[in-house]
């Protein structure tokens, strides 16, 4: 009895593992807000946000989950598999964590959980893309985005 | 003669007008068609002000709108639900394929959600899901929808869809999910960036999207010259989608 109390207290002595997250795809120097808030208090935004975005139309890139998905999920692994939220290996950013804190979330039931590439290769998160993105500088702009700069904007990008 | 002359001038210069703009290609193109959908500042809510609409000339649909059915299902990518039977696939837009049984003459036509101003799906919802924005845009807000499909059966226009299973790599601007009834939502995410929606992107000829409480709009100019009738005017729902040639 003694032996297996003591050996559950080396147990707590080891301490809560250090959560594995997966590594941000884009290289800012932070995200949208500071770390510590984003820890605590990002479903708050997301909540806020999508009402916003869903009934009244308000479609700002700061706190929208596209935007996370494209900054902080590679769509696909080194192997070139592609990566899900579901997926066993939990290496999705969100999984990685959520896993760890023993919350579920349904967003990704609807949501697409890994950017899309298929349709636009060069795709790279448009806030950070001229600052933190290597492949954004030798990569052709995307046509759309020149059709909504408009045409002046667009000569200096071509430029 | 002089005045053939005259005539040939003026059809010569029309033609050359029209040689250009087909060399300018899709940048052109696309700033002719914006000012349909003046683009909307993204940190601002939609407002009252405007009514999106749509008026489809049947008659100038060369495929009776196939290619828009095609156009709505790359952009919201429904319609290859592995595992859902041909019955239960989503359905956003579709065509219909109507016979005069007198005369025999018949036409196809592409039916969706009509964005009604008085929306029965939105009277029946018991959670406040099925709604309708301020611009006139009917759509299924997910997050609060419940599956209970009654707006399914309220929709005189069989406009919705319930999805049966789970989905994954859906396109990240049209989120769909097991257990949501959805529809054509006008392509919101497209119309608040100053887009058109991509059915009306690909039968350019024969639609019409633009604003209907802006008198000198496009669409409305359009809809006072030439009328532009409701499907199921009866029911006095009072649509934002109207036709010509039915």
């Amino acid at each position: 009895m003694l032996a297996l109390l003591t050996s559950a207290l080396v147990g707590c002595d080891a301490g809560v593992p250090e959560p594995n997250l997966a590594p941000a795809k884009a290289k800012a120097a932070q995200c949208v807000e500071s770390t510590a808030d984003m820890r605590k208090n990002h479903m708050a935004y997301l909540n806020v946000h999508r009402d916003k975005t869903v009934i009244e139309g308000i479609r700002t890139t700061k706190h929208s989950l596209n935007e996370c998905i494209n900054c902080h999920v590679a769509p696909t692994r080194e192997d070139g598999s592609a990566v899900h939220y579901t997926d066993e290996k939990k290496d999705h950013f969100c999984a990685s964590c959520h896993r760890y804190v023993g919350v579920k979330i349904d967003c990704f039931q609807c949501h697409a959980d890994r950017p899309q590439v298929a349709e636009n290769i060069n795709y790279q998160h448009k806030l950070s893309s001229n600052n933190y993105h290597l492949s954004a500088k030798t990569a052709k702009p995307n046509v759309n985005d020149w059709l909504l700069l408009g045409n002046s904007q667009a000569q200096g990008a071509a430029q | 003669m002089s005045q053939i002359n005259a005539y040939r001038r003026k059809f010569m210069a029309a033609l050359g007008g029209i040689a250009v703009g087909g060399l300018a290609s899709g940048v052109m193109l696309r700033t002719v068609e914006a000012g349909d959908v003046p683009a909307k500042p993204v940190d601002q809510p939609v407002s009252n002000k405007v009514r999106w609409g749509m008026l489809i000339d049947v008659n100038r649909l060369t495929d009776g709108g196939a290619s828009m059915v095609e156009a709505c299902k790359r952009e919201h990518g429904w319609g290859n639900d592995p595992k859902a039977s041909p019955e239960q696939q989503s359905q956003w837009i579709r065509t219909v394929k109507v016979t005069d049984k007198l005369t025999q003459h018949s036409f196809t036509l592409p039916v969706m959600c009509q964005h009604c101003a008085e929306p029965p799906c939105v009277d029946v919802c018991p959670t406040g899901a099925s709604m309708k924005r301020a611009d006139g845009i009917v759509q299924v807000n997910k997050h609060t929808c419940i599956g209970c499909r009654y707006c399914m059966m309220a929709c005189p226009y069989k406009a919705r869809s319930f999805v049966h299973e789970t989905l994954i790599d859906q396109r990240p601007h049209s989120p769909r999910g097991m257990g949501t009834v959805e529809s054509c939502n006008m392509c919101v995410h497209r119309v608040d960036k100053g887009q058109l929606p991509a059915c009306v992107e690909a039968a350019p000829q024969a639609v019409i999207f633009g604003d209907l409480n802006d008198p000198n709009s496009r669409i409305s100019q359009a809809v006072k010259e030439l009328g532009g009738s409701q499907i199921r005017a009866d029911l006095g729902l009072n649509t934002g989608v109207r036709y010509l040639g039915l």
